[in-house]
């Protein structure tokens, strides 16, 4: 943690996740208003006392929507990431150790999925499953899982061959000994690295199929939905486009950025500055 | 200035220099007050162990400095110029022209995706002036002065299509291209194997002598260095710990670290084996074990009908017997690792193993006795450690896995073990990565001892060891053997120490075996050719005169 935090990047990143992180927890309950109740008289205003960031087409408070929305835009980050994940992680890994056509069998399925675009892909599923946060939620998951896979699979190998799990091997160890206790602990630095810059990926994702109308739905306040709502009011009250935009804009960076810097601090080779 | 004070000025000139780097633990020095000359047509030897500073020197002098590195005072000249103050225009006009540098390792010393002719052409046109013809006249004669056969052939080639030895002497034959001043060798023949290795220094000697450079050669190779340098200095925690002569400083060292580097080094005349076992009935004998790699799939020798496996080895037979010490010697890629790995059942094996009575015929029979009684030490300390356990894990991991001791006396025997290989038992809470290489390695030769095996298999467990740690694990490991009884199959390229430790030895070349004697008879006449050519090519070291015997120094 103290080398995360040896860099500028790691310290903006950490800052930011951890507003995020406390905005996505008691969020709801600092919200000044319901982020239902309409407002008629005071539609598409700008910031104001009585409304700090202004009001959307039906005159709800934007404030009290976007730290509504931060639970469920935030969860949905990490629940599809941390589901592909750790599916493409299992797949990953056995084909790492199985190796030979076991690997090649499923490497060679993966490839095809990752020869998909990950945006289209994720439109395929989605219209197949229909609209909704959950079928959002699992259509951003397996997109998610040939990648890992890839990164899981790697990541093993490269560790596999390495003296101590060869060592293991001559001793007669179990094969569950030898994936959990010798190579797993030794690979896993590479996949977490990469999974939490895939939370931000999650994120855009999620708000991109809620603009497109696939993912959550209305009245919910999942950010990309309300950007998506307020587009047509956007020229009237550029705020309700910026506010949730920015939210989601902060947040992804505060994921990349930790990655990164979270990389460099599993990285031993990495330069002094 | 005339002639003769221009002589008189050395070449490279040293003088108490001294650097830093700043790490996150604070400010490390990296070399202390040194000084040292270099004078025309002289070779100046830098010897050290690793991480005494000797390759940070050759950067420094060739102002190669990494970001974090901080200049503490002292002065580099060459031929009377300022290297520390030399603007950087300057720097590259002399880096190559007047001052040129040959690295350890010439397979990543070179750029892969460029032609040899071009890596050499390159240096002349930029430095030189020549023109694209010209350089190519230049370059193949510079070729065919190292000894390549046929050099306009080579430059058409890209790296991977040469050997190791072709590479190095590609490298140079660029150093030596534009007459430089002053070549420093980084430890040139570290990385090739014995036989190449010498060509390379021959090579070197040769054309030293030809142009009368100024040569600055690293290495941590003691027994080289005094055959072929004029001075020297002995490099210690950046420290010049003794210079001068060379024959003088190899003959009679002074300073005790000297005198423990010499000493360590391996001479087949001071035995350090257990008595010569007197049972002869094999403990474990090979019978006609074949390796093979990349066997083609039927797929593939359809499309493809002279896709054929590679051997690693091929047709080994030869016996271990009870207690006693068999050295496996030969050059990289000869196959002596393949039977390591066969008989550990890392590698699938044709033919017959036999152990203690037993018979096995593919490594799927091995079980979980065999695997307790043989047991392999491998070649990197870094990587034969799981960085993420203890130590204490580590040791009571075989212990355990063959239920070895009841659970309550784990602890007693790790402190056992880790006594028996000289380490302070409250290492059993430490990392690996807080341990020194010859730390690690002492730790993983515990562990194949913890399992009370009948046969240890070590697989150039001393290779990437310093000298003196060198000894000090060989000695250990025959100590343990002559406690334990074991029997030892002990893999190395490094003749000289094979011949101190083993009883028996067998050589092997391409994974066939060549040649097979008893340790006393390694000089007798009738060795294979190849045994021979071996032998000469690492001569044994002289023995200074010592203020102390040897064993005394390094205990």
């Amino acid at each position: 943690m103290r080398r995360i935090l040896s860099s500028p990047n790691g310290i903006a990143g950490s800052v930011l996740l951890l507003i995020v992180f406390a905005i996505a927890l008691f969020g709801p309950w600092l919200a000044p208003y319901d982020p239902q109740l309409f407002h008629a008289q005071n539609r598409l205003e700008g910031p104001s006392l009585q409304h700090l960031l202004g009001t959307d087409q039906y005159g709800r408070d934007l404030l009290s929507r976007v730290l509504n929305g931060a639970p469920t835009t935030v969860l949905f980050g990490l629940g599809a990431t941390a589901l592909g994940v750790g599916v493409g992680s299992i797949i990953g890994v056995i084909a790492g150790v199985a190796g030979g056509r076991t690997d090649g069998v499923i490497m060679r399925i993966l490839d095809g999925m990752l020869a998909m675009p990950e945006l289209l892909f994720t439109l395929l599923i989605v219209t197949f499953l229909g609209g909704g946060t959950g079928q959002a939620l699992l259509a951003v998951a397996v997109t998610f899982t040939p990648g890992m896979a890839r990164v899981a699979r790697s990541s093993v190998l490269s560790v596999r061959t390495r003296e101590y799990v060869l060592a293991a091997v001559a001793r007669g160890e179990s094969r569950a000994w030898i994936v959990f206790r010798e190579v797993l602990p030794n690979a896993i630095g590479p996949i977490i690295v990469e999974a939490t810059i895939r939370v931000s990926f999650a994120i855009m994702i999620g708000a991109t199929l809620g603009f497109l109308g696939l993912g959550a739905q209305p009245p919910s306040t999942e950010w990309g939905l309300m950007v998506s709502e307020a587009r047509q009011f956007m020229f009237r009250n550029p705020w309700c486009v910026a506010i949730p935009g920015l939210a989601i804009a902060m947040t992804a960076m505060g994921f990349n950025l930790f990655g990164d810097a979270l990389r460099d601090a599993f990285d031993p080779k990495r330069s002094h500055g | 200035m005339t002639a003769d004070t221009a002589n008189d000025r050395p070449v490279l000139e040293v003088t108490n220099y001294s650097m830093a780097y700043d790490t996150d633990e604070g400010r490390v020095d990296a070399l202390k007050n040194v000084s040292l000359k270099v004078r025309r047509g002289q070779t100046h030897a830098i010897v050290g162990e690793s991480g005494s500073g000797k390759s940070t020197l050759a950067w420094a002098i060739t102002r190669y400095l990494p970001g974090n590195a901080r200049e503490l005072g002292g002065a580099i000249l060459l031929n009377g110029a300022d290297m520390i103050g030399m603007p950087r225009a300057d720097l590259a006009r002399t880096r190559g022209r007047r001052v040129s540098m040959v690295f350890q390792d010439p397979s990543s010393s070179l750029n892969p995706s460029m032609k040899l002719g071009d890596q050499v052409t390159e240096v002349l046109r930029r430095h030189r002036g020549m023109t694209a013809a010209e350089a190519r006249a230049e370059a193949e004669a510079a070729l065919a002065r190292t000894g390549i056969r046929e050099p306009a052939r080579i430059m058409d080639r890209y790296p991977h299509e040469a050997s190791g030895g072709e590479k190095q002497r590609v490298i140079i034959a660029t150093a030596f291209a534009c007459n430089p001043e002053l070549i420093i060798f980084d430890e040139p023949t570290t990385a090739l194997d014995i036989l190449t290795a010498k060509q390379i220094l021959e090579l070197f000697v040769k054309l030293r002598d030809e142009t009368g450079v100024a040569a600055l050669y690293i290495s941590h190779d003691l027994g080289l260095v005094s055959r072929i340098a004029d001075t020297v200095s002995v490099l210690y925690q950046g420290e010049v710990v003794e210079d001068g002569d060379a024959e003088t400083v190899f003959d009679r060292p002074q300073h005790p670290y000297t005198q423990r580097l010499l000493a360590a080094l391996p001479r087949p005349q001071d035995r350090i084996a257990v008595e010569d076992p007197q049972d002869t009935t094999p403990l474990m004998s090979m019978e006609h074990v074949s390796v093979r790699y990349n066997v083609p799939s039927l797929l593939t020798r359809l499309f493809d009908r002279d896709a054929a496996p590679h051997f690693g080895a091929r047709d080994i037979s030869f016996d271990v017997r009870p207690g006693e010490l068999l050295g496996i010697v030969g050059e990289s890629g000869s196959g002596k690792s393949t039977i390591a790995k066969a008989a550990t059942g890392l590698n699938p094996f044709d033919g017959r193993i036999t152990f203690d009575g037993r018979s096995f015929d593919s490594r799927d029979r091995f079980d979980r006795d065999y695997r307790r009684q043989v047991q392999i030490v491998f070649q990197h300390p870094d990587a034969s450690l799981n960085p993420r356990e203890t130590i204490g894990r580590i040791l009571a991991r075989p212990l355990r896995l063959y239920d070895l001791v009841p659970r309550d006396g784990i602890a007693d025997r790790v402190r056992q073990l880790l006594e028996m290989v000289l380490l302070p038992p409250e290492f059993a809470g430490r990392y690996p990565h807080q341990l020194s290489g010859g730390q690690k390695q002492r730790v993983a030769i515990a562990r194949a001892f913890a399992a009370e095996p009948k046969l240890v298999i070590c697989d150039e467990i001393t290779a990437s060891l310093d000298v003196s740690v060198q000894a000090a694990v060989a000695r250990l490991l025959v100590e343990l053997q002559s406690r334990s009884g074991a029997a030892c199959l002990f893999i190395t390229h490094d003749l000289n120490l094979i011949r101190q430790l083993a009883h028996r030895i067998v050589v092997m070349q391409h994974g066939v075996l060549m040649d097979e004697f008893d340790a006393a008879d390694a000089t007798a006449p009738g060795r294979a050719d190849y045994t021979r050519a071996l032998l000469d090519a690492v001569p044994v070291a002289r023995m200074p005169t010592l203020p102390q015997p040897a064993r005394a120094l390094l205990s």
